[in-house]
C-alpha cells in the first residue's frame, strides 16, 4: 500500500548470506518487500528463492547446518538478532508450502490450531468464529461448512492447499509466504488460489516463490529474479518482464534458460 | 550316503544352471531372439533337476520306514503278537542291526535284523538309481524345451512365487499345528478339572498333583481347590502392569528424544546403547533382578520400615520394564521419524514450539505405529518367564501387594514341566491348558491392538 504515494516497506533484507555447511546458498541478498503487496521470487531450480522465503520466518532453524547472515528487519525489528522470539515471529509471518500438509487432524482442529497454540480465542464460539472467518477468507467455507470435523487430509489437492492457506491465516499474520503453492496443483485449484492471492493482498503482505513465469506476471507487483544464489535484479513486475535491465533476466524471462 | 546324493544332486543342479545358460548364448549366436534373458535358461533347467530330485526323496523318506516295517513284520504276523509287541520287536530289529542292542538276541530277530539291512540297502540303490535316472529323464526333456527356444521366464518366474509361498505356508501351518497340539491336551484336562474351577478357582496348588501315585485311578475329586488359575493369571498381568509402568514413560520419553531432540551425534552413540539393552539375554537379567534389585529393595524396604519380600513382584516387573524399553523406545523412535517432516514444518511455520509440535501433531500422527510398539512390549512382558522365574518365585500368591512375591502363568509352565512328567497326567495337561489361555490373551491383545491401530489410521490418514 502506498501512503501520500510513499512504498511502505515490510520487510528489508540487508546482506543476507546463507550458508548449508560449508556450501554458501546465498551471496548478500538485499531486498525490500512492499507492504500489502505481491512479491513474486523467480529463478531456476536451487537458486536460493526458497532459501531465501525460509531466511523471513527462520524456518532455516529447523536444519541444522544452515547458517544465515545479514540483518532482516521486519516492521524495522531485526529477526535474526538474539531477542527475537521466533514463537512471536512465527506468528506474524505465516506460510504455505510446495506440498499442501495438512495436519492428520479435522478440518476444524487443522484451522483452530494456531489460535490455539497462541492463545487468541477465549471461548468456543471465537474459535469457532476465527475457524469460520479463515475458511471464507481461503475462499473454502462453502464447500467444507457441513464436513468441519473430518479429517483434512481427505480433501482434494487444491482444497487441501486452501485449508493450509485458511490456517495460515488464522492467526492474522502480517505477512504470508507462500513457497511455490500450487506446482502441486491443477489448472482449476491453480487458479482459485491465485484469485485468493489477489484478495488476500489486501490485508497481508505476501512473498510467493514460483516456477511459473505466468503466475509470477498474474499475481504480483514486484519481483526478484534469482541465479545461482544472487539476487540479479528486482522491480516492479512490469518493468521485470516488460523491460529488464540485466540481461540474464531478459534471458530467463524469454525462456532461453532455466 | 545321502549326502553323497545330496551334493551329487547340487552339483548336477549348478552344472544343468551353466549348461542352461550356455545354450542359451549359442542360440543367441545363430541371430535368434531369446526369449529372456540367458540366466533364465540356466534356472529353468536346474529346476527341472531339482523337483523330480525332491520330490523322489521326500517320498522315499515319508514311505520308506513304513514299507520296510511292513515287510520285517509280514514275518511275524499269524503268530498273535498284538501291536505294541510288533512295535517292540521292530524296534529291536532297528537296534540289532545299528549294533546296538543289548538284550538277549534270538535268532527270529537276528534274521530279521539281516533282512531289515538288506531291504535298507537296496530302498537306497534304487533310490539312487530312481533319482539320478528321474534327474537325466527331466533335464534332457527341459533341455529340448531350451533348444527349441520356447519361454523360460513364466515357468521360473512361477516357481519362485510357488516356492515363496511354501515358504509361508509352512509358517501358517506350523501355527496351526502348535495351537492344535494345545487344543487336544486342553481339552484332555478340562474332562478332568471343570472349567468353572480353573478360571475362578483361587487356588494354585500344582505341586498336589505331583504325590500322586500314577498307578491309582484317577480321581478328579482330589485335584479340587489345586489348579484353580487366578493367582497367577492375577500375577501374569500384576507383573506384566508393573513392567509397562516403568517401560512405557521411560521408553517413549528416550524415543522421542532420540527422534526430536537429539543431535545426529548424540542419535549416532545413545540408539545403539539402547540397543543393546534388548540383546542381553533374559537370563542375565533374570539374576540382575534376583540378585541385585530384589535384595536392594529388601534392604531399601527394611530401612524404610516395609516388609518386602526377596523376591517381589516390583523386583521382576521393574527388570522386566528395563528389558522391554529399547523395544518401545526404538520402535516408537523409527515410528516418529517416519512421520514427514512437512508436518513438523507445517507446525513450526504457525509458530508452535517443538513440544507443542510433539504433542500436537507428531505424536497423534505417530500414535498407531506407538500403540504398535507397546502392545509388543505388553506381549514380551506377558511371555517373559526367566525373569519371574528367578525373581518373583513360584509361589502363587493371590496379592496385589507389589512387595511380596507373586507368580506368573509362563513360571507355573516351567513348573509344571521341569523334572519327570507323565503324558496325559492333568498336572502335564495343566501346562497345556495355561500356554492355550495365555495364546488366548496374547491374541485378544493383538485384535484389540489391530483394532485400535485401524481406527486410528482411518482417522489420521
Amino acid at each position: 500500500m502506498r501512503k501520500n504515494g510513499v512504498k511502505m516497506i515490510k520487510i528489508k533484507a540487508k546482506d543476507v548470506d546463507v550458508f548449508y555447511g560449508k556450501k554458501q546458498a546465498l551471496f548478500n541478498i538485499s531486498l525490500d518487500i512492499e507492504e500489502n503487496q505481491v512479491t513474486a521470487l523467480i529463478g531456476p531450480s536451487g537458486c536460493g528463492k526458497s532459501t531465501f522465503l525460509r531466511c523471513l520466518n527462520r524456518m532455516n532453524d529447523v536444519i541444522d547446518i544452515c547458517n544465515v547472515k545479514g540483518e532482516i528487519l521486519i516492521n524495522d525489528f531485526n529477526i535474526n538478532d538474539k531477542s527475537c522470539d521466533v514463537v512471536r515471529l512465527r506468528e506474524k509471518i505465516g506460510m504455505v508450502f510446495q506440498k499442501p500438509n495438512p495436519f492428520p487432524k479435522t478440518l476444524y482442529e487443522n484451522v483452530s490450531y494456531g489460535p490455539t497454540i497462541h492463545g487468541m480465542a477465549q471461548s468456543k464460539q471465537e474459535m469457532d468464529e476465527i475457524v469460520e472467518t479463515s475458511l471464507k477468507k481461503a475462499a473454502l467455507w462453502e464447500e467444507v461448512k457441513d464436513r468441519l470435523h473430518e479429517p483434512g487430509t481427505g480433501l482434494s489437492g487444491g482444497q487441501q492447499q486452501r485449508l493450509c492457506i485458511a490456517r495460515a491465516i488464522s492467526v492474522r499474520p502480517e505477512v504470508i509466504l507462500m513457497d511455490e503453492p500450487c506446482s502441486a496443483l491443477d489448472p482449476i485449484a491453480t487458479a482459485q488460489i491465485e484469485e485468493l492471492i489477489d484478495e488476500l493482498k489486501k490485508e497481508h503482505t505476501i512473498i510467493i516463490v514460483t516456477h511459473s513465469m505466468a503466475q509470477a506476471a498474474r499475481v504480483s507487483q514486484n519481483t526478484g529474479f534469482f541465479h545461482l544464489g544472487q539476487l540479479i535484479e528486482h522491480g516492479s513486475t512490469d518493468k521485470i518482464f516488460k523491460n529488464p535491465d540485466n540481461k540474464k533476466t531478459q534471458d530467463y524471462i524469454t525462456g532461453r534458460f532455466g | 550316503m545321502n549326502l553323497i546324493l545330496f551334493t551329487f544332486i547340487v552339483l548336477l543342479g549348478f552344472t544343468s544352471y551353466y549348461f542352461g545358460r550356455k545354450k542359451a548364448y549359442t542360440i543367441q549366436s545363430t541371430k535368434k531372439r531369446l526369449t529372456a534373458l540367458p540366466q533364465f535358461y540356466g534356472y529353468y533347467l536346474a529346476i527341472w533337476c531339482a523337483i523330480p530330485a525332491f520330490i523322489i526323496f521326500s517320498l522315499w523318506a515319508i514311505f520308506e520306514p513304513t514299507i520296510v516295517k511292513l515287510l520285517i513284520l509280514s514275518d511275524y504276523s499269524n503268530q498273535g503278537y498284538l501291536d505294541d509287541e510288533l512295535n517292540l520287536i521292530y524296534e529291536k530289529t532297528k537296534a540289532l542291526s545299528r549294533g546296538q542292542f543289548t538284550g538277549e538276541i534270538t535268532p527270529f530277530i537276528e534274521a530279521s535284523a539281516e533282512k531289515y539291512l538288506s531291504l535298507r540297502s537296496i530302498a537306497q540303490s534304487s533310490k539312487v538309481v530312481i533319482v539320478l535316472s528321474a534327474i537325466i529323464a527331466s533335464v534332457a526333456y527341459a533341455y529340448k524345451r531350451i533348444s527349441s527356444n520356447s519361454r523360460t521366464r513364466e515357468p521360473v518366474e512361477k516357481f519362485l512365487n510357488a516356492v515363496l509361498f511354501t515358504a509361508s505356508l509352512a509358517a501358517i501351518l506350523t501355527t496351526v499345528g502348535i495351537v492344535f497340539s494345545l487344543i487336544f491336551q486342553t481339552i484332555d484336562f478340562f474332562k478332568v478339572i471343570p472349567l468353572f474351577d480353573f478360571v475362578f478357582g483361587t487356588h494354585w496348588y500344582p505341586a498336589k498333583a505331583f504325590v500322586r501315585d500314577s498307578s491309582e485311578a484317577l480321581d478328579p475329586t482330589m485335584y479340587s481347590d489345586t489348579f484353580g488359575a487366578v493367582p497367577i493369571f492375577a500375577g501374569t498381568f500384576f507383573i506384566a502392569f508393573i513392567a509397562m509402568c516403568v517401560a512405557i514413560p521411560i521408553g517413549l520419553m528416550s524415543g522421542i528424544y532420540l527422534a526430536e531432540y537429539a543431535s545426529t551425534k548424540v542419535r549416532q552413540y545413545a540408539k545403539p546403547l539402547i540397543e543393546i539393552l534388548a540383546g542381553i539375554p533374559t537370563v542375565v537379567y533374570g539374576f540382575f533382578a534376583a540378585l541385585t534389585v530384589g535384595p536392594f529393595l529388601k534392604e531399601l524396604g527394611t530401612s524404610m520400615g516395609l516388609e518386602v519380600s526377596a523376591e517381589s513382584a516390583l523386583a521382576a516387573g521393574g527388570v522386566m520394564g528395563i528389558m522391554i524399553i529399547p523395544f518401545i523406545s526404538s520402535l516408537s523412535d523409527d515410528v516418529i521419524t517416519s512421520v514427514p517432516q512437512s508436518l513438523r514444518d507445517g507446525s513450526y511455520a504457525m509458530g508452535a514450539t517443538k513440544s507443542e509440535t510433539i504433542k500436537r501433531v507428531i505424536f497423534p500422527a505417530a500414535l498407531p505405529g506407538i500403540v504398535g510398539s507397546i502392545l509388543l512390549g505388553v506381549s514380551r512382558a506377558i511371555g517373559e518367564t526367566m525373569i519371574v522365574v528367578m525373581a518373583s518365585g513360584l509361589a502363587a500368591n493371590l496379592t496385589l501387594n507389589p512387595l511380596e512375591s507373586t507368580s506368573t502363568i509362563t513360571a507355573q509352565i516351567v513348573v509344571i514341566l521341569i523334572g519327570d512328567q507323565a503324558f496325559g497326567d492333568p498336572k502335564t495337561q495343566a501346562a497345556f491348558a495355561l500356554g492355550m489361555s495365555l495364546f488366548l490373551v496374547t491374541l485378544c491383545l493383538n485384535i484389540v491392538a489391530l483394532r485400535v491401530v485401524k481406527k486410528y489410521r482411518e482417522k489420521y490418514e
